[in-house]
């Protein structure tokens, strides 16, 4: 590698991180990340197994906050940095370096380098809680940096080096730069994980396997509490969010890593896993050529874009007179507004997502009654990146001036923005309602509703004051994982748990939708008066 | 038919200001707002169009209050900003529709209405293709399509002749001074010949301050039998360029033709020409340089 590549990769990578780190976002991910580092500062976050724990000396605390970190960063960091094509794309600062000898390769480490820096900066700040923890909460046994701030270094580093270059790759990549890519990224993320959670069952523990190194913590903490309490059977482990009551617990002393060339080894490994998806992006990388993307587009379902319209013949100066055009009249119409809204949120979708979303309908009027639940989960999340749009259309494709600068836009078109949003969700489970209806099942009934209502006042609210469609993405999905697909029945807001229903659930997620609709008028509010 | 600006200013952070007493009344007809690129015409154009809100001043529309009552400027405004975005699946049919529920208005009319508006900025023929497939300039025309749509009492329109072609540009130029008769247009741009051609009031901003305001005549009365022309050798040029305001250079067969604004002949074989509104707006800006700089 030339000296001369070697600085135009480092500019590249300076250029972006100090673009990223200025802007105001940054600082609230850091500050977000202070308070997790806070929480685990002050000993409210707790990894068990089962119903051991480790006792806080510096090699516990320096291990248990870096496995955290390592989880968190995993899932959070790739949304945080998945941003920095798409920055240029939209800067249009990436014509400019096209136009440039810049190689490919060189942008896609540039870049791949400004995304792990950016997560190192919250490692860095996450690493000096963990010395915050240790004198706040630690059992004073002797302050040891080494055990205590090795794991970030071995396992943290290797972690957030692979999500950097995933994040990269998967913008290079048209499919899955946008909203599906989101909703890919979180189940890749909870497939790998999944091969850690194998690994610990199966007690055999495996390296290479282990991506963000939690797991091969994990079996580490189970050998040495099963030393402690010899015949001890830990089936579990779990990472909680509470405080530090945890007297029911058994304490087991750990002492550290021993850093055998094995695990070293299979840190390299993910380190040159990071190299490899980095070398892959920069293969898959369109050098912003409008040719072989579609940069504006958000959402994959939607047709491709026409190649540039041929300009229309010229009609005489002359012809023209605007005295001669069709007087306007104000007369607004809600419905009117409502209908565009629902055209312009489905303008656009291909005819095979019509044909999925029919089919689903299908199925919820045609499954039996016990996985009927199952479809409607599933038809609700099919419209994902129609409703991700809503509150962020205005913004990301540069409208708001427009639309903005119009009569009213808080008192007219949120709300019309919003019954689209709702309409959307109406139709596509509608086969559902139609059996609660026939069923005479308010219960289910008044739960479908009220989600119907949910989910848009979620997406607008989020869209509306984070400016990004990723936001609610990652919320919903995880509500949507976690709640009516895992029956969760506290998050189920879709009401398909009997437990849900019973709980008397949809009645919170009717409240939440009024706040979430007060939150979503009030930044646009803000929107207009800034 | 009256907009009043009352010392409005704008603050960016803590040291930038993008206008600082802000003052200026303006009637009907085509205001044109000059001034070189940083000036604060846009800040200026997006506070009348209500899209961002002054740090402090007033601005009313017929005595009403805007910064309270947004609204009661919104409904008579059309706005073209400098920069603006399409949603690239419609197609400028869809587009205007969409904009047209959003602004209010009849949909029977509205609709009869985008027709002729696409046909005026020359769009019909590719009025069903999606928007993502246009040009800057087709872009630029629906703009001022959707900037017309509810027949604008007050028509902003923010450096609207970027990316238009030399007969696009006099057809829009045509355009606002037909428009002109019986409402109030703001015209923002850093190219003299635009407003030229149509302004009936000029205001020159600078710094975020109101340099001059006054009709095309009173502004080239002040560079009257100030504006010079001579030819001289190209080694003379850069003495000639640090002694006098020049206006602009042209090469000859027989050395370099300069045209300068001084208040005395600059040079023996330097004749008196007509001066023109360029010639004007320069002496306006140096002047305010000069004062600031004292």
């Amino acid at each position: 590698m030339t000296v001369n590549r070697v600085r135009v990769i480092y500019q590249l990578a300076r250029a972006d991180f100090l673009e990223r780190v200025r802007r105001y976002s940054f600082l609230v991910t850091l500050g977000f990340t202070l308070y997790f580092g806070y929480l685990g500062a002050t000993g409210r976050i707790v990894l068990q197994l089962d119903k051991y724990r480790g006792a806080h000396n510096a090699a516990y605390i320096g291990g248990f906050m870096a496995y955290v970190t390592s989880i968190f960063l995993s899932l959070a960091g790739f949304y945080i940095v998945k941003n920095s094509l798409d920055r240029d794309r939209r800067t249009r600062v990436g014509q400019i370096l096209a136009a440039t000898p810049m190689a490919r390769i060189s942008y896609c480490a540039g870049k791949s380098l400004s995304n792990f820096a950016v997560l190192l900066a919250m490692v860095t700040v996450m690493a000096v809680a963990a010395v915050a923890m240790y004198f706040l909460v630690g059992d004073h046994s002797g302050f040891h940096v080494l055990p205590l701030l090795s794991p970030f270094f071995f396992l943290t580093v290797p972690a957030i080096a692979v999500v950097s270059a995933l994040a990269l790759v998967f913008e290079t990549n048209g499919v899955l730069r946008g909203g599906l890519g989101n909703v890919v990224y979180f189940f890749l993320w909870n497939g790998l994980l999944l091969l850690g959670v194998v690994q610990f069952f199966t007690q055999t523990p495996h390296p290479f396997l282990d991506w963000t190194g939690g797991f091969t913590l994990d079996a580490s903490l189970a050998a040495a509490a099963k030393a402690a309490y010899p015949g001890a059977v830990i089936m579990g482990f779990s990472l909680t969010v509470g405080s530090l009551q945890d007297a029911a617990l058994h304490i087991f002393q750990w002492n550290g890593f021993q850093w055998t060339s094995e695990i070293l080894l299979s840190r390299l490994f993910w380190l040159s896993i990071a190299v490899g998806v980095t070398l892959l992006a920069a293969a898959l990388f369109d050098r912003f050529d409008p040719a072989r993307g579609t940069p504006l587009l958000q959402n994959p379902f939607a047709a491709p874009l026409a190649n540039e319209v041929a300009d229309s013949t010229r009609t005489p100066i002359e012809t023209f007179s605007a005295a001669r055009l069709v007087p306007a009249a104000q007369r607004f119409r809600f419905g009117t507004m409502v209908a565009a809204e629902v055209k312009l949120m489905l303008k656009g979708q291909r005819w095979w997502w019509y044909v999925v979303a029919l089919g689903l309908i299908i199925a919820e009027l045609a499954v039996p009654v016990a996985v009927r639940g199952q479809i409607l989960i599933f038809a609700w999340i099919w419209p994902l990146l129609l409703w991700s749009a809503m509150g962020t259309r205005e913004t990301r494709m540069e409208t708001s001036a427009l639309i903005f600068s119009s009569p009213r836009t808080s008192a007219r078109q949120l709300p019309a923005a919003w019954l689209a949003g709702v309409f959307v969700a109406m139709v596509t489970g509608s086969g559902c309602a139609i059996r609660f209806l026939l069923a005479g099942d308010t219960g289910q009934l008044f739960a479908w509703l009220v989600a119907a209502l949910l989910i848009p006042s979620l997406a607008l609210a989020l869209g509306v004051w984070s400016g990004s469609s990723k936001l609610f993405e990652i919320v919903y999905l995880l509500l949507w994982y976690i709640g009516p697909l895992h029956a969760v029945a506290q998050l189920d807001f879709m009401g398909v748990t009997p437990a849900a229903i019973a709980a008397g659930i949809p009645k919170f997620y009717l409240a939440a939708t009024i706040v979430l609709m007060v939150i979503a008028l009030a930044g646009r509010k803000r929107q207009l008066r800034t | 038919m009256q907009l009043r600006i009352d010392k409005v200013s704008k603050q960016y952070g803590r040291s930038v200001w993008g206008l600082r007493d802000f003052t200026l009344e303006v009637g009907s007809g085509v205001l044109g707002l000059l001034g070189p690129n940083g000036a604060g015409k846009s800040t200026l154009m997006r506070i009348l169009a209500t899209v961002t809100g002054p740090t402090s001043g007033n601005v009313s529309w017929n005595g009403t209050d805007i910064l309270r009552e947004p609204d009661s400027v919104r409904a008579v405004l059309g706005y073209l900003p400098q920069d603006f975005g399409v949603y690239p699946h419609l197609n400028a049919m869809e587009f205007l529709d969409y904009l047209a529920a959003v602004k209010g208005l009849d949909t029977k009319p509205a609709r009869r209405r985008i027709e002729e508006l696409l046909v005026m900025v020359n769009l019909s023929e590719v009025r069903k293709r999606p928007l993502g497939g246009y040009s800057g300039g087709m872009k630029q025309r629906l703009g001022i399509a959707q900037a017309l749509l509810n027949d604008p009492q007050l028509l902003i329109v923010d450096e609207p002749t970027a990316g238009l072609d030399p007969e696009e540009r006099v057809r829009f130029r045509n355009l606002l001074s037909e428009l002109s008769g019986d409402r109030m247009v703001i015209l923002s741009t850093h190219i003299v010949s635009d407003i030229e051609a149509v302004a009936t009031d000029i205001a020159i901003i600078a710094g975020g301050i109101l340099v001059a305001h006054a009709p095309p005549e009173n502004l080239l009365h002040t560079v009257e039998g100030k504006t010079w022309e001579w030819t001289l050798s190209s080694s003379e040029l850069p003495e000639a360029k640090q002694r006098f305001l020049v206006s602009s250079t042209a090469r000859r067969a027989d050395g370099v033709q300069v045209r300068v604004i001084a208040e005395v002949q600059p040079a023996a074989n330097a004749i008196s020409v007509a001066p023109t509104l360029e010639d004007a707006y320069l002496k306006c800006l140096s002047a305010h340089r000069a004062g600031a700089a004292a």
